[in-house]
């Protein structure tokens, strides 16, 4: 038993280096020092980031390992899951480095931000590789519990303590009756392995199929709420708004990639099959893909604050993931995978430039962005680039990503949700465009230069910004490397 | 005698209640009760249905996490609690209200 053990451990090296991480920056904090706050502060960044990068590497590493399932097949380690985990590790590392300068936090907090995304970042890597319905429980748990302290981060600020209640209970609630729900299945299939349910799944008829089918609804509201499609986008908003935002650029990559994942899984797991179950399935994600996408951009077009409209978009932008899960197939996969990792360069670029000028103006709002390519135009140059990228135009790689997705939901004849799709597209258009059109033709109030922006945080946009530009041309080895992480179903 | 409809429906009512009490009931406190009322009703489904259907132990693993994690979930929402309280001096859930578009 020891033994199995320890070779399951063998297989689970990057989460067991997050929990690490995690406890060494604990002890790192308690030897935090008034005096030297500044000395301290980078003594616990460097930790930090170096851990995350080694994290990062043994991701990688794990990569091209066979497919494996662990610990008794609570935990499968398959490349799908590994490569979801990399995307996860890069976005806790642009959040991280992105909260060490961004004012929005560290006016009085040492590194409360850090230890809270290591151990989001835990949660969504239980998430990503669940095979059973507790790990998945576990999974989702760890991932909002500390959501909600890391929204409510801002000490003094009444909006962050508020919008943290408010995702406490929605989150509670919500966690409730996907617990509700799984209780249910449970009593129904006689087993919380996703695989053994699967066969079970299969042989079942009348009274029990009713109750299975409310449950599998009851269980979405869970997923549901974590990736904020409609109808759970509702406290979305609020939170994007009241948390910080570092952590709002956390949260619209990590906890949403791990949402994403995990319902590829047990989409694929349970829906491969045409069963009535399935079919039920496929037509409600269908509907709230439609909606998702529609909702997140029809509201994102009357935001005046550019990181509320950044939040909107995010909630667009998962609609559009969700096309790809609709398809069910090892293709509509490969394009979820490449979408999530232009989607983390796009997202990560504009929320730096979104939080430096944040934090020099005192405000988010689009006008702050008027006229940016005279104050500094390598800044404004990345962001109207990954604007046009955010909103699918060629050159740029958010066109390959959208174009993917699109052209796997018309392979499969959803010619009604391609349509819809595409008109999203042109509202995107329209709120993405009408920022970038702030930037280059906005008059801005005086010709001084944006201070402060140092040559290491250009680098930083800039090195962010490559990937946006040079995937748009060069897409096929990253697209070879999101068809390699395949799902394994045991 | 004592049957799983029995504890189905005990459950169910649970559950109900800490809806109605999580919609109801206006202080934060008393909403954060409701959710422990929900998380209690899954739990005594997972120990019935392992009683009474499947007989094995994975039902009473999950009843033994939920209770663990409900106890998290509690203290970081009484910390964010607190948070409101000292800010706002309230614990009324319509002072929560400066978050609207």
């Amino acid at each position: 038993m020891l033994e199995q053990l320890l070779i399951s451990a063998s297989f689970y090296i990057p989460e067991l280096l997050s929990i690490l991480l995690m406890c060494f920056l604990l002890m790192a904090e308690a030897s935090h020092s008034m005096e030297n706050e500044h000395g301290s502060r980078d003594k616990i960044y460097g930790l930090g980031i170096i851990g995350l990068l080694v994290i990062l590497g043994a991701c990688i590493f794990n990569f091209t390992k066979a497919p494996t399932a662990v610990f008794y097949n609570a935990v499968i380690i398959d490349p799908f899951s590994t490569l979801v985990k990399i995307i996860m590790v890069l976005g806790t590392l642009g959040s991280v480095y992105l909260s060490r300068s961004s004012k929005d936090i560290y006016t009085n907090l040492k590194s409360e931000f850090m230890i809270m995304s290591v151990g989001v970042l835990i949660g969504g890597m239980l998430l990503a590789s669940a095979n059973n319905m507790l790990t998945l429980y576990l999974g989702i748990e760890t991932l909002s519990i500390l959501s909600y302290v890391m929204t409510s981060l801002k000490r003094d600020d009444a909006t962050s303590a508020e919008a943290g209640i408010k995702y406490a209970l929605y989150g509670g609630l919500t966690a409730g009756v996907m617990l509700f729900g799984m209780s249910h299945i449970y009593g129904q299939l006689g087993t919380i392995q996703f695989a053994e349910m699967v066969t079970k799944l299969s042989a079942l008829e009348g009274q029990s199929f009713v109750v299975l089918m409310i449950s599998f609804l009851m269980f979405f509201t869970g997923i549901g709420y974590k990736i904020s499609c409609f109808p759970f986008h509702m406290w979305s908003p609020d939170v994007y708004q009241g948390a910080p935002i570092p952590v709002t650029s956390f949260f619209s990559i990590v906890p949403k990639m791990a949402g994403i994942a995990v319902l590829i899984r047990v989409s694929m797991i349970f829906f491969g099959t045409g069963s009535a179950i399935a079919v039920t399935w496929i037509g409600l994600l269908h509907v709230i893909a439609a909606m998702t996408m529609t909702v997140g951009n029809v509201t994102a077009i009357g935001q005046s604050s550019v990181k509320r409209l950044l939040a909107f978009s995010s909630i667009g932008h998962v609609g559009v993931m969700m096309l790809g899960v609709v398809v069910l197939n090892e293709v509509g996969v490969q394009a979820i995978l490449f979408y999530g990792i232009v989607y983390m360069f796009m997202t990560l670029a504009a929320f730096y430039i979104t939080s430096h000028l944040s934090d020099m103006y005192g405000t988010d709002t689009q006008d702050v962005f008027k006229g940016l390519i005279y104050k500094h135009p390598l800044m404004a140059i990345v962001m109207v680039g990954v604007l046009f990228s955010l909103a699918g135009v060629p050159p740029f790689s958010g066109f390959v990503a959208k174009f993917n997705i699109f052209s796997v939901i018309i392979e499969k004849k959803y010619y009604g949700l391609a349509i819809i799709a595409a008109l999203n597209s042109v509202i995107s258009l329209y709120y993405y465009m009408r920022l970038a059109k702030t930037i280059i033709f906005g008059e801005a109030d005086s010709e001084e230069k944006v201070p402060g922006f140092t040559g290491l945080n250009q680098t930083i946009i800039f090195v962010m910004f490559v990937p946006v530009l040079v995937l748009g041309v060069f897409w096929e080895s990253i697209m070879n490397i999101s068809g390699y992480a395949k799902i394994f179903i045991r | 005698m004592i049957t799983l409809t029995s504890y189905l429906f005990i459950s169910l009512v649970l559950f109900l209640v800490g809806v109605m009490v999580m919609l109801a009931r206006k202080n934060i406190v008393a909403i954060l009760l409701g959710i422990e009322l929900i998380l209690n009703a899954a739990a005594l489904n997972f120990v019935a249905y392992s009683r009474f259907v499947t007989n094995n132990l994975d039902g009473h693993i999950f009843a033994l996490f939920i209770i663990l994690v409900a106890a998290a979930e509690a203290a970081v929402g009484l910390a964010i609690v607190i948070r409101f309280f000292q800010i706002k001096e309230t614990i009324h859930i319509d002072e929560a209200t400066q978050l609207r578009n």
